[in-house]
Parts: C-alpha cells; sequence; structure tokens
C-alpha cells in the first residue's frame, strides 16, 4: 500500500495545520522555554551516560468483564483517523539530576494516506530543586490549574517520573489539541480514559471529550499493557470462540476517588491471532456511536495484530532510537559544554556477566 | 577524527561528516605524549555502524517503500545532529610507518592514545618530503588529490621491474610513455617493443610538429627499415628464434648447426647460401623437410637479407642512444605473430649480446601485452638473468594474469590504474610490495588516467596520481565505424 501525503479536513484549512499558532500554543512554547532553561544551568557539568535505557511505561487499573461479544462489521464510509503518542526517555545523569528528552507524534490518515507531525525532542535537565519550577511551570501552561493545585502534586513527585510526567503533559495537550482541530474524525489515543490522576486532571479529561464529541469526533484510547483481571485472568487474554473482529464489554468497575474512569472499557480483538486490547471508548457516546467508531476503524484503518496503524506509527514515529540519543547527548555536548562521563556500572563490576546493568533489580 | 580500533595493521578511525577524507589520503594520527605519530592510509570509507540507525531507516519507511510524509516541529534543533551521527563514517586505514623525530620506520608495533590523540590529514607534499620521495632526478607523474605534484626519482626505476597494468583506456600506454620519455631525458637507452604502433609518433607533438625528443626517437619497422643480415647474427640467437619461435626439433637444430658453422667457415653466411646448403646437406630427408620450412618462414618475413642497406640500423640506433639517450622502437604493428617472435628473439638476444661486451651500459625495456611475442622460457630470463645485464623491464598490460605471479612478486614498481573485475585485481595483489586489501579497494575505483603507484618509486607509500598530460601525438587509437557520425 502507498502512503502519500494527505492533510487533515479542518474546516476552510487546505493545509495540514496542527498545531496552529491560535489554538494552545502555550504549551510547546512552556516546553521550549523550560528546555533552554533548564539546559542553560547545566552547562559545563560532566553528565553519566545511561546503562540502560528504558522507554517508560504508564500505570494500569483492575476490574470485571462481560462474555458476549459483540460483534463488528467494517463501515467504509471515508472517516478520518488520526492517533497520538508521546515517548520520554532519560539519557543520562547530572551530578545534580538527570537529562530527560521528550518527543511527541501525531499521524493522521485520510484516504488512505498517512502523514505525520512531530514535536520535540525537548531536552530538560531535571534536579532536584528544579523539578518542581519546571513541572509547574509547563502544568500551569497547559491546566491553567492554581498553584495550590499543583503544589499538591508536586509534594509526592520523585525525580525518576519525571521523564513519565512531562511526556504526559505533551500528550495531553496533543490530545487536546487534536479533538479541537480535526471533526467527523477518529481518534486514537495511546492508553485510556483514566482521569483523577495528577497527571490527568478530570476536568481537562472530560473537557477534551467534551470538545470532541461536539466536533463529531470519536475518541477510542488503546492500551498495550493491563493488568485488569476477571478470575484471576488479564482481561485481553480470554478468549471466546468467536470469530473477531468483536468487542467484550468490561463493566463493573469501581476506581478509588479521585480516580474516574471517562471511558467505557472493552476488549478489543479486531483482528484474526492472539492479539487483544483493552479499548476506553468515550462513555457520553451513545452505545451505537461507540460501536460504529469502531467499525469505522475496521473500514478505515490497517489493522495489523488488532492495533491501529495509525497509533503504531505515532508510537513509531516519537520513539527514540539509539542514534538520537546519540545526537542529543552530541547536542548537549556541543551546545551546553557537557563532559560525558561513563561511570563504571557497579553490577557490571561487581556480577561481571551476571550484572544486567543498574536498571534491572 | 577519533581512533577507534586497531587490529594488526589496520586501524579503524571515526571520521564526522564535515570532515572531507577518501580513499587513498593519508593521516597522522598523533600521540604528543608518546612523541610518536602513525602514518595510515585509507583504503576503505564505510559507514559508522550507528545504534538504532535500523529502526531509524525503518520507520521513514512504513509501507510500501514510500517514505512516509510529515513535519517535524524541532525546536531544539536537534535534526542536524541526528544527520551528524548518522553520517558518520568508519575510515579502514592501513598503516605505513611510524614518525618518530620526523624519521620514518616502518613499525605498527605501538598502539596510539585513542583518547588523546589527534588525526589530521597528512598533505601529500609533506608525505613525501618525509619519506624522501623526490630525488635528483625528478620525474614528474601527475597531480595527486590534493592537487600538489607527485614527483618520483628517475633512478627508482634503475635496475627495477616495474609493471603497468589496468584495463582497457584507462592511460597505461600514456604513463608509459611519460616515463620513457623522461627516461631519455635523463639520456637513458630505451627500448620498446609496440605492438599497436601507439609509439610511434612520440616525436611529435599533437599538432603534428617535431618536439624535443623528435631526434632522439627512433622508430624502428621489421621487414622495412629494420633488417638483419645473417653475418650480424650470432648462432645462439639464431637457433633461438628456430627453437623457439619456428618450434624446430632437436636433431634438425644439430643439423642446422653443423650447416651454419660450415657457411660461417667459408665466410658464405647468407640466405642465399643457407638455402642451397639445406638443399644438398646430406641428412634425413625429414630433418631436411624441417630445416626448408624455418628456412621459408625466415624468408618470408623479410626481416633477413643479403643486402647491407639497413642492417645496422639497430646497432646505430643503440649506439647514438647511449650518447644522448633515446627511445628504439620497435614498431610491432601488422607483424604476423611468428614474425613478431622472431623480431622480439632477435632483438633481445642483439641487446644481451651489446650489453654482455658492455657496448651498451644498461636499457630500459618497455614491452607491450609481452604475452603476445615472449615465450615462456624469457619472463624468467628478463627478470633475473637479463637483469643482471642490465635489461629493466616494464610490463605494460590489460590482462594482468598474462604475467607470471612470480614476475609479480619480483616487481619493484606497480602502476596500477582501474580494474573492477576481482580476478584481476587478485593476480595484481600477489606483488611483494603490494598488500591486497590497498589494492582491491583504491583500484577498483579509480576514475580513468588515475593511478596507483606502488613501490619503490613512491617509497612503498601507495600513491593516487592523476597522470599528467603530454603534448605528443596520439597513435593505437581504436578505429570507429561511428566515428565521423559521432
Amino acid at each position: 500500500m502507498n502512503h502519500l501525503i494527505e492533510q487533515y479536513t479542518i474546516a476552510t484549512t487546505q493545509k495540514y495545520n496542527f498545531p496552529q499558532p491560535t489554538i494552545d500554543a502555550t504549551l510547546p512554547q512552556r516546553f521550549i522555554e523550560q528546555s533552554i532553561y533548564s539546559l542553560r544551568n547545566v552547562q559545563n557539568q560532566t553528565i553519566q551516560l545511561n546503562q540502560q535505557t528504558i522507554q517508560q511505561e504508564t500505570p494500569t487499573h483492575t476490574l470485571q468483564l462481560k462474555l458476549d461479544p459483540i460483534p463488528l462489521k467494517p463501515r467504509h464510509e471515508e472517516t478520518p483517523v488520526a492517533a497520538i503518542d508521546t515517548s520520554s526517555m532519560k539519557i543520562g545523569e547530572t551530578s545534580l539530576g538527570i537529562l530527560i528528552a521528550v518527543r511527541g507524534a501525531t499521524v493522521h490518515k485520510h484516504n488512505r494516506h498517512y502523514n505525520y507531525m512531530r514535536i520535540g525532542p525537548f531536552i530538560f535537565h531535571v534536579t532536584e530543586e528544579n523539578k518542581k519550577e519546571v513541572y509547574a511551570s509547563l502544568q500551569t501552561a497547559y491546566f491553567a490549574f492554581s498553584h495550590e493545585h499543583t503544589q499538591t502534586y508536586q509534594g509526592m513527585m520523585n525525580i525518576a517520573q519525571m521523564p513519565t510526567r512531562i511526556a504526559n503533559l505533551l500528550e495531553k495537550w496533543l490530545q487536546t489539541t487534536l479533538t479541537k482541530t480535526l471533526s467527523k474524525s477518529l481518534i486514537l489515543f495511546d492508553g485510556s480514559l483514566t482521569a483523577g490522576t495528577p497527571d490527568t486532571p478530570t476536568r481537562l479529561m472530560k473537557e477534551t471529550l467534551r470538545i470532541a464529541r461536539e466536533r463529531g469526533n470519536a475518541v477510542l484510547a488503546f492500551s498495550k499493557m493491563t493488568n485488569l483481571r476477571v478470575n484471576g485472568h488479564i482481561i485481553t487474554e480470554m478468549q471466546p470462540s468467536h470469530k473477531p473482529p468483536y468487542l467484550l464489554e468490561a463493566v463493573g468497575l469501581k476506581p478509588k476517588p479521585p480516580i474516574v474512569l471517562l471511558g467505557d472499557i472493552y476488549v478489543a480483538r479486531l483482528t484474526h491471532g492472539n492479539y487483544a486490547f483493552r479499548l476506553d471508548i468515550d462513555k457520553e457516546l451513545r452505545h451505537e456511536q461507540k460501536i460504529g467508531s469502531v467499525e469505522s476503524l475496521l473500514g478505515n484503518d490497517l489493522l495489523q495484530q488488532s492495533y491501529p496503524e495509525t497509533l503504531r506509527l505515532a508510537h513509531i514515529l516519537c520513539t527514540f532510537t539509539a542514534n538520537e540519543v546519540i545526537a542529543m547527548q552530541h547536542f548537549i555536548t556541543r551546545k551546553y559544554g557537557l563532559k560525558i562521563l561513563n561511570r563504571p556500572d557497579i553490577h557490571r563490576l561487581l556480577f561481571g556477566l551476571f550484572g544486567r546493568g543498574e536498571g534491572y533489580a | 577524527m577519533r581512533l577507534y580500533k586497531k587490529e594488526g595493521n589496520i586501524v579503524q578511525i571515526l571520521s564526522f561528516p564535515n570532515e572531507t577524507v577518501e580513499k587513498g589520503d593519508y593521516l597522522l594520527v598523533e600521540d604528543g605524549e608518546a612523541g610518536k605519530a602513525l602514518i595510515v592510509q585509507v583504503i576503505d570509507v564505510q559507514f559508522a555502524s550507528i545504534p538504532g540507525i535500523l529502526e531509524e531507516l525503518l520507520r521513514s519507511l512504513p509501507d510500501g517503500g514510500e517514505l512516509i510524509q510529515g513535519e517535524d516541529f524541532d525546536p531544539l534543533e536537534i535534526a542536524p545532529h541526528i544527520t551528524y551521527i548518522q553520517d558518520a563514517s568508519l575510515l579502514i586505514c592501513k598503516i605505513r610507518a611510524t614518525m618518530e623525530n620526523e624519521n620514518l620506520s616502518p613499525s605498527s608495533s605501538w598502539l596510539p592514545s585513542r583518547s588523546q590523540s589527534t588525526i589530521k590529514k597528512l598533505p601529500i607534499p609533506m608525505l613525501l618530503k618525509l619519506a624522501k620521495v623526490n630525488g635528483k632526478l625528478p620525474v614528474i607523474l601527475g597531480e595527486t588529490k590534493d592537487a600538489s605534484l607527485l614527483t618520483i626519482d628517475a633512478s627508482s626505476l634503475d635496475g627495477r621491474l616495474n609493471i603497468i597494468t589496468g584495463k582497457k583506456e584507462t592511460g597505461k600506454s600514456h604513463l608509459s610513455k611519460l616515463l620513457m620519455l623522461n627516461l631519455v631525458e635523463y639520456k637513458a637507452t630505451v627500448v620498446i617493443f609496440d605492438l599497436n604502433g601507439e609509439y610511434i609518433s612520440l616525436g611529435m607533438t599533437s599538432d603534428e610538429k617535431r618536439n624535443a625528443y623528435n631526434d632522439k626517437i627512433h622508430v624502428l619497422t621489421p621487414s622495412q627499415n629494420f633488417k638483419v643480415a645473417l653475418k650480424q647474427l650470432n648462432l645462439h640467437v639464431l637457433l633461438g628464434i628456430l627453437i623457439h619461435a619456428l618450434h624446430l626439433p632437436g636433431t634438425s637444430a644439430r643439423e642446422f648447426r653443423r650447416i651454419w658453422l660450415s657457411l660461417k667457415e667459408r665466410d658464405m653466411l647468407n640466405m642465399h647460401e643457407l638455402g642451397e646448403a639445406i638443399r644438398n646437406w646430406h641428412c634425413n630427408q625429414h630433418v631436411r623437410d624441417a630445416l626448408f620450412s624455418r628456412y621459408h618462414s625466415l624468408a618470408n618475413t623479410g626481416f633477413f637479407t643479403d643486402e647491407a642497406a639497413g642492417t645496422m640500423f639497430l646497432e646505430e640506433c643503440l649506439f647514438r642512444a647511449r650518447e644522448q639517450g633515446g627511445a628504439i622502437v620497435v614498431n610491432l604493428k601488422n607483424t604476423s605473430a611468428i614474425d613478431r617472435q622472431i623480431v622480439v628473439e632477435y632483438v633481445l638476444g642483439k641487446l644481451v649480446d651489446l650489453l654482455t661486451c658492455w657496448k651498451l651500459k644498461a636499457t630500459f625495456l618497455f614491452a607491450e601485452e609481452a604475452h603476445l611475442y615472449l615465450r615462456e622460457t624469457y619472463w624468467d630470463d628478463i627478470v633475473t638473468r637479463m637483469r643482471h645485464f642490465g635489461i629493466f623491464t616494464t610490463f605494460i598490460t590489460n590482462q594482468p594474469d598474462t604475467i607470471r605471479e612470480n614476475i609479480y612478486r619480483q616487481a619493484d614498481n606497480i602502476f596500477l590504474f582501474n580494474f573492477m573485475n576481482e580476478h584481476d585485481l587478485e593476480v595484481v595483489s600477489r606483488a611483494a610490495r603490494v598488500d591486497a586489501e590497498t589494492v582491491k579497494s583504491i583500484a577498483r575505483d579509480l576514475p580513468p588516467h588515475y593511478c596507483l603507484a606502488l613501490g619503490r618509486v613512491v617509497r612503498d607509500f601507495p600513491m593516487v596520481v592523476k597522470v599528467k598530460a603530454l603534448d605528443v601525438k596520439t597513435m593505437g587509437e581504436t578505429r570507429l565505424f561511428f566515428k565521423d557520425t559521432n
């Protein structure tokens, strides 16, 4: 299949116009500011390269499941599909803190062609001293929260969580922006529609979904991993003898406040094979709209191993390769005069071949 | 550039896109603390093995082989750094020498510091100076890559065995002409076996005017201005012709010897008397027939004559060349294979005679496609025995496998033009003064008229040179059917 440039079907705008300068450009601006500001404070220090670089994962939840499959029939009416994903990575350590890189990507499929927009990488030097400032600045720019709210969550913040937290902020901003700019589209999120967490305030998530609905969009969130279990079994591993594509509806999950579920939870097995994913669909959509949106996805996107190609591309495009990590280290070394210091890996020193690096327990 | 790895005499150097280094360039790996430096030559340029590069390429081609289109908002401008890393190259370099206090030694037994060493390009003029390539008899071969002149010493060809090889139309004959004219300029005697009549106009400029070498170029065309009287011949030379060129059996050769001595005793050595003597000689009929058939072959060449005119021309030319330098071009164009062998046997025999009795000091022999006229046993003779008499040969060929392996092993200098064929490169790489990797890697990428000079002429520092143009009339061009149309 050939993939060519295509433009988002945004009213009156011929060109793919994301992000529009008039729409919530605050966060990337703040990302740039904070990135440069935090890096300036790191000049002429030595950095310790990571011996293990691990992509950050998002946490998961628990619940129950209905076993009657909802059969799906692909709908081929032309519907644009868009997906958002972000990546974060710790690219090194300094004597004061850590260097992290964050990047986001959106992919849009229309008329069988894919087009992408990548934002970043943004590099931050996060220390114990500046972590609150960096995060608060970014959070305020996006959430427009009061300072008190920001302080509440920051008190619990660990520096090691910063890459994920900052990436989440960028992801939320991308999600909101996309829901505001697209219409009559399927918008695919990576993860769930769970709100009430420090990174995903309920009010803002609700607002994002509301705008999406108003513009005729349907938000579908795919989780690559889940820890929701029924009778001890992970819900995505339960396989009724029904021919895919189908959905299994999960019911009865009562998260503890302040956590709220803004989506209905399904197990989506969209192609043959053993792959199934947790799928959250905007709770406020009517039942037939929810099912219809998944059927539209089946008819408008490639699905391999039950996973939509648009979301897969978004993930691939934002993921950092080793080459890019080296390039970012090169950038920091050149631009901010950091000297790279390869501190010995204690695990390797002590255990030789049996030491798998400091990233492992 | 950073030093990455050393294995044996191969050094790997990491180079970045802003550092332009090509195959054939020389680099100086200086270790300040050790007070020494390695002189290395780039023999191959590869992509550096960058982690994650495959993922990087794969994600730009997600499906159908077409690049996915999109935009990147890269506020910190990291992309140039990514490209910079992606385009990093790995220079595979061969250690040529160690420099210590401006003295060169072939040692590669020490290891420069990976972290402290500085690496820079070594300009060719500086290398030539360090290696003392320039001498008292300079011969400008041409320009090196950094536009400096590569000047060799003519004495590095003296007493040496040289090979000029490369595929067709890469400039082999041009280089041999250049070497030859420079030798003539230094009053050397040069003999050329000119298979295609390419050298006959060396005395003319491209616009057909007489050049400075005109009176030093002597063209001998067999059967025309170059003939031989039997009286001038030594018996062993003629027997050589009969046995090796005309395949006369041993028994018949013995009878011929008797006939020859008989005629010589009576001072009747000429073609007519030789024919009569064979006719009347008392011997086996088969022997007589064998001798007669060879006699007719000799007579039919037109090379042997009973007339005195033109018979002393070779000697005259050689003696003139001895005084003021000169090139004797033996024009073998339009000469049959047998006649070629006869002429070559005669010329080589004559040269050995003259050199043996010190009538000549030494001769530089240029032999184009020698396998077409040189008998098997002569190869070893030329590179061993004749060398001691003072015949210093330069073989020129586009079929390197026609020169035997032992010739390559003994070659002192090799001028290598482009070869694409793996087999050809394999043959050349057997030369003792060459390492196979250098030959295979550099020669394959040489453009026309560029030559890789190897051996004593460059003090074993292989150098790529664009051979200097010559203002001489070009001969030996391929005749084309569509020449006028184009």
